[in-house]
């Protein structure tokens, strides 16, 4: 391995080879989904059980799934609120689940074990357990069809305060007391220094909360059932209906659901890059 | 540096208000639950039973063949994704042209609901879905899946894990770039076996955010259940009834909340155990 | 040190500042009678706009709030409400086999008061029957159900078996025959629209003449797994083990039968309407549910009902609007002939013959459907464990269609439902 990161050409096609295993196991039913989408939907078996080329690819191409979805069911609108609402999930569960894994991790306190063990049965209690409490408390402070009724029970996540803790042990210690010494304040050191050695788990760590209230919809269907609350989820599984399934709306509005968190972590992908903490820390 | 012991409290302050507003005290009133059951002579009402459901549960031959499935879907699925998402994640490490595409596509199954993907996998599974549609062309017999009872479980877990490996994967990536290069480096000029790089150099830099990866992909296959639901409803023969999704029908579609806290309460105090272990495991190396 | 106590304060307040992005919960608008607020639980592509508008109209105090649900998550959704005791919704929809469920646990508020023997009178007595829990009426039915033989008749055809008419009754033999021989290649002969419910299987051993439960309405065993059924199980097993004539699996018998891989179903007439707009490239028509040739003929019935929280707020209110809904002017605005639902009024039902549309296939087909639903309708057993017996019912179903032994397997459902009911003792 040569310093800057180059394979040899055979070993560079070994990682293509196993890339691409995985990416054909993973991709077989996303393709098809795909191409379901642009399936009207009395023929989407008709390639599948003798199975022909024909099923990855929309024979009877019709973007019909695609009128209803953003015509009909407003799925333009659904996308953008549930957005906001993830966004909002992100930023201040994000900035709350930082400052506690940061706390829990560097600093030593009376009561800290205890805490910290609240932290972790918090996310191994499954929501179904906590629902009926919440609803009747959500009830009883006025909070039914209302944003904060849908944001706010959301936010603090147990198992991204874990995350942010774990790693934060992983900062080397004379980095910050480095910094302690020189009298930095904690807030300094936190954005200065933790922030920037730790953006590939902030970014994990977003993920969890955008995709915790993006595909959330057993709560935000109990608190906020009208219209004007509908999110992406939800608009989703009306594809559902008691008589029949509607397939190609189905896949269509998951893909597109699919698509706006990758959409926005792939420019991400830029801070995944190794970390040269070492050469920042004063010996 | 009196003044930096409130630091800490302050820093997690905002987050345990929360939590315990929102997660601790509906948690403990849904746990109350469990000693309650409703009487049907008394029209509905709630009644104080103490530890009745738990005898109840005790003596249920269900709850325990839920709990049997539950530790082999553990026991096989944890170790199996925690595995592959590393494989995945070290793949996904390389710095080879256009790495950045390939950990853009795998976010797709991670980004896909679960609920989605459990009806596209039930669909692609199907006695005449499109996974036997290629068996059948590549002349192989066509396979039962979900409608066996030798199969169901595995299914769930491919499911599962079809999910679960890129999404783990990640945090292992994480874990990778929070090692600084330098160290490799080192390695390199000391000459360090490959193997040997990853068990004295990468599997112990890595310790924290493989503990994380572990102790959460436990806790989620634990209390996984959608799949289960919507593919299987626990069959065939009760051969994926895990004990999450007993307590969900129970709770949920019986409307039973009693027993269902019960199942809960036990399965908790099982994640407990199980993590406490693993994080015993992961403290030892220090 | 300050700058962290700030940031924390910082953070709290911006929590507590979210309910700014609040919207007002809904403002009271005043008016001179006592204003009375309803909410309403119902199914996503349910149209409430036109009754609602005329309530309000006629009742000028009355505000009624429907908040749409989409299927997969309904019952979840109904019943987190109603156990929470909370009285929202209001107006609570019920599909039919749960009103003794959601009784027997005190959430119906009994509509006897409002709703006279002579409105009663205006349902097929099938849906008012399984309305009624010990006595009293809790749901008063909105509409109903039934199921036909879907044929595709240039598959039947083709194998020169002559298709049965709209009027025709096939005996499930011949249904069994003409599915054996059309079953080749990827082309299966026969299934069932929900081949694992309750719904749609009762009628296989009720033909034989076997009872689902005992009059108790709790007793299973000796019931469910009696010879009756187990003969009908036999059979149910034997069209998908034996004559290979049926797809195992759960892809949609009507995605398959569209798509021209399914030569025969029973299904709902709801598919009458979705074939009609499909175009389908294949000739096809109904005909009347199959029965055993030395049994009875049965058929399934049950839709939704409409009933009232018994921890609503103005239950009066509520079961006024239900008995204007389902037995006064309400239920002729409520069904349109765009509907995919039967109605449970008999003068909607027998307004069939007289729609325009209904007058040439496949609309017509509707009106063979209107004349089904009501040969001799075998509810589903009204029983407090309908869940529970519904549940692991199709547990069994399923079990037995992979292969399960039928009497084994309807042993062990009915020692499960057994001790599942014990507790409505």
């Amino acid at each position: 391995m040569k310093k800057n990161g180059t394979y040899s050409v055979s070993h560079r096609i070994l990682t293509y080879a196993f890339l691409f295993i995985v990416f054909i196991i993973v991709f077989i039913p996303l393709l098809w989904s795909l191409s379901a989408s642009f399936t009207p939907n009395n023929r989407i078996y008709e390639y599948v059980a003798p199975f022909s080329w024909k099923a990855f690819v929309p024979v009877d191409f019709t973007p019909e799934a695609y009128g209803i979805l953003f015509g009909e069911r407003g799925f333009g609108i659904v996308v953008l609120r549930t957005l906001v609402i993830s966004l909002l999930t992100v930023v201040f569960g994000g900035v709350v689940a930082f400052a506690a894994g940061f706390g829990f991790a560097r600093f030593r306190f009376r009561g800290r074990n205890l805490l910290f063990g609240l932290v972790m049965v918090s996310f191994m209690v499954p929501i179904e357990v906590t629902v009926l409490p919440l609803y009747i408390m959500i009830v009883h402070s006025g909070w039914v069809n209302t944003w904060r009724g849908v944001v706010i029970p959301g936010l603090a996540n147990g198992l991204v305060i874990f995350l942010f803790r774990q790693f934060f042990m992983e900062i080397p210690g004379s980095m910050l007391e480095a910094a302690r010494v020189d009298g930095t304040s904690w807030l300094r050191i936190l954005r200065s220094i933790v922030l920037p050695v730790s953006l590939p788990v902030t970014i994990g760590a977003s993920l969890i909360l955008f995709l915790s209230a993006w595909n959330n919809y057993f709560w935000p269907l109990l608190v906020a059932t009208k219209p004007r609350f509908r999110l992406v989820q939800v608009a989703i599984s009306m594809a559902i209906q008691q008589q029949q399934i509607y397939w190609n709306e189905l896949f269509a509005g998951a893909l597109i659901a699919a698509l706006v968190p990758i959409v926005i972590v792939l420019p991400l992908q830029k801070y995944y890059v190794q970390s040269v903490v070492s050469s920042g820390i004063k010996g | 540096m009196n003044k930096d012991k409130i630091v800490p409290y302050t820093l997690i302050a905002p987050a345990l208000l929360l939590l315990i507003l929102y997660r601790f005290w509906p948690t403990v009133l849904g746990l109350h639950e469990s000693l309650f059951t409703t009487s049907f002579a008394q029209g509905g009402k709630k009644i104080f039973i103490g530890p009745g459901n738990f005898i109840h549960l005790w003596n249920d031959p269900v709850f325990w063949s839920s709990v049997i499935a539950t530790v082999l879907f553990n026991v096989i699925a944890n170790p199996l994704q925690i595995f592959l998402a590393y494989i995945l994640a070290a793949l996904l490490n390389r710095k080879v042209k256009g790495i950045n595409l390939f950990r853009g596509l795998f976010l797709i199954p991670v980004a896909i609901s679960i609920n989605v993907s459990s009806i596209i996998w039930k669909l692609m599974l199907d006695s005449g879905g499109l996974v036997n549609g290629i068996l059948d062309r590549m002349g192989l017999a066509p396979q039962p899946f979900l409608l066996s009872v030798d199969q169901a479980l595995w299914s769930v877990i491919w499911i599962s894990s079809w999910i679960g490996v890129p999404f783990w994967s990640l945090f292992i990536l994480a874990g990778f770039q929070s090692i600084p290069r330098q160290v490799y480096e080192a390695a390199a000029i000391d000459g360090v076996s490959s193997p040997q790089r990853t068990f004295r150099i990468t599997l112990p830099l890595m310790k924290n955010s493989l503990a994380f990866v572990l102790i959460a992909d436990t806790v989620a296959n634990f209390l996984l259940f959608t799949p289960v639901l919507l593919l299987t409803g626990g069959g065939p023969e009760l051969s994926t009834n895990v004990a999450m999704f007993e307590a969900y029908r129970r709770g949920m579609i019986y409307g039973d909340l009693g027993t269902a806290s019960g199942i809960v309460m036990m399965l908790l105090c099982l994640i407990i155990i199980v993590v406490g272990l693993q994080s015993l495991l992961f403290r030892e190396k220090k | 040190m300050k700058r962290i106590l700030t940031l924390g304060i910082a953070a709290a307040l911006l929590i507590t500042a979210l309910p700014l992005f609040a919207n007002g919960a809904g403002s009271g608008e005043s008016s001179e009678e006592k204003p009375v607020n309803l909410t309403w639980l119902i199914l996503e592509f349910w149209n409430p706009d036109t009754v609602i508008a005329a309530y309000q109209e006629l009742h000028p105090n009355v505000t009624i709030e429907a908040e749409k649900v989409g299927w997969g998550d309904f019952f979840q959704q109904n019943q987190i409400r109603l156990m929470s005791g909370e009285g929202d919704p209001d107006i609570v929809s019920i599909d039919l086999p749960l009103v003794a469920s959601y009784g027997a646990r005190g959430w119906l508020e009994p509509l006897d008061d409002v709703i006279s023997s002579e409105d009663k009178s205006r349902w097929i007595p099938a849906a008012v029957e399984s309305g009624t829990y010990n006595g009293a009426l809790l749901a008063a039915p909105q509409h109903t159900s039934t199921q036909l033989l879907f044929v595709n008749k240039d598959l039947l055809e083709s194998k020169g078996i002559t298709p049965p008419g709209t009027d025709d009754r096939l005996t499930w033999e011949e249904v069994l025959a003409a599915a054996q021989a059309v079953s080749e290649g990827d082309i299966r002969g026969f299934n069932w629209e929900q081949n694992t419910a309750i719904y749609q299987l009762q009628p296989l051993p009720v033909s034989l003449g076997g009872k689902c439960i005992g009059e108790d309405g709790l007793t299973v065993e000796g019931f469910i797994n009696s010879p009756e059924w187990i003969e009908a199980f036999t059979f149910y097993k034997d069209v998908y083990n034996k004559y290979g004539v049926a797809p195992k699996g759960d892809t949609p018998a009507a995605d398959l039968f569209a798509s021209g891989k399914l030569a025969m179903f029973v299904g709902g007439p709801w598919n009458i309407r979705r074939f009609a707009a499909e175009a389908l490239l294949f000739d096809w028509t109904v005909s009347r549910h199959p029965y055993f040739e030395q049994g009875e003929i049965v058929t399934p019935t049950g839709s939704w009902h409409f009933g009232v929280n018994a921890a609503g707020e103005d239950k009066k209110a509520a079961a006024e609007f239900v008995r204007w809904l389902t037995a006064g002017e309400g239920a002729g605005l409520w069904w349109s002939k765009d509907s995919y639902d039967m109605p449970a009024q008999i003068a909607l039902l027998e307004s069939f013959n007289t729609i325009e549309d209904f007058q040439k296939p496949p609309l017509s087909f509707m009106k063979v459907a209107a004349a089904e639903a009501r040969v001799n309708p075998v509810p589903r057993p009204v029983t407090p464990g309908f869940l529970e017996y519904d549940q692991l019912l199709q547990a069994a179903f399923s079990d037995i269609r992979n292969g399960a032994d039928p009497k084994k397997t309807l042993d062990t459902a009915a020692g499960r439902i057994s001790s599942e009911m014990n507790k409505y003792r």
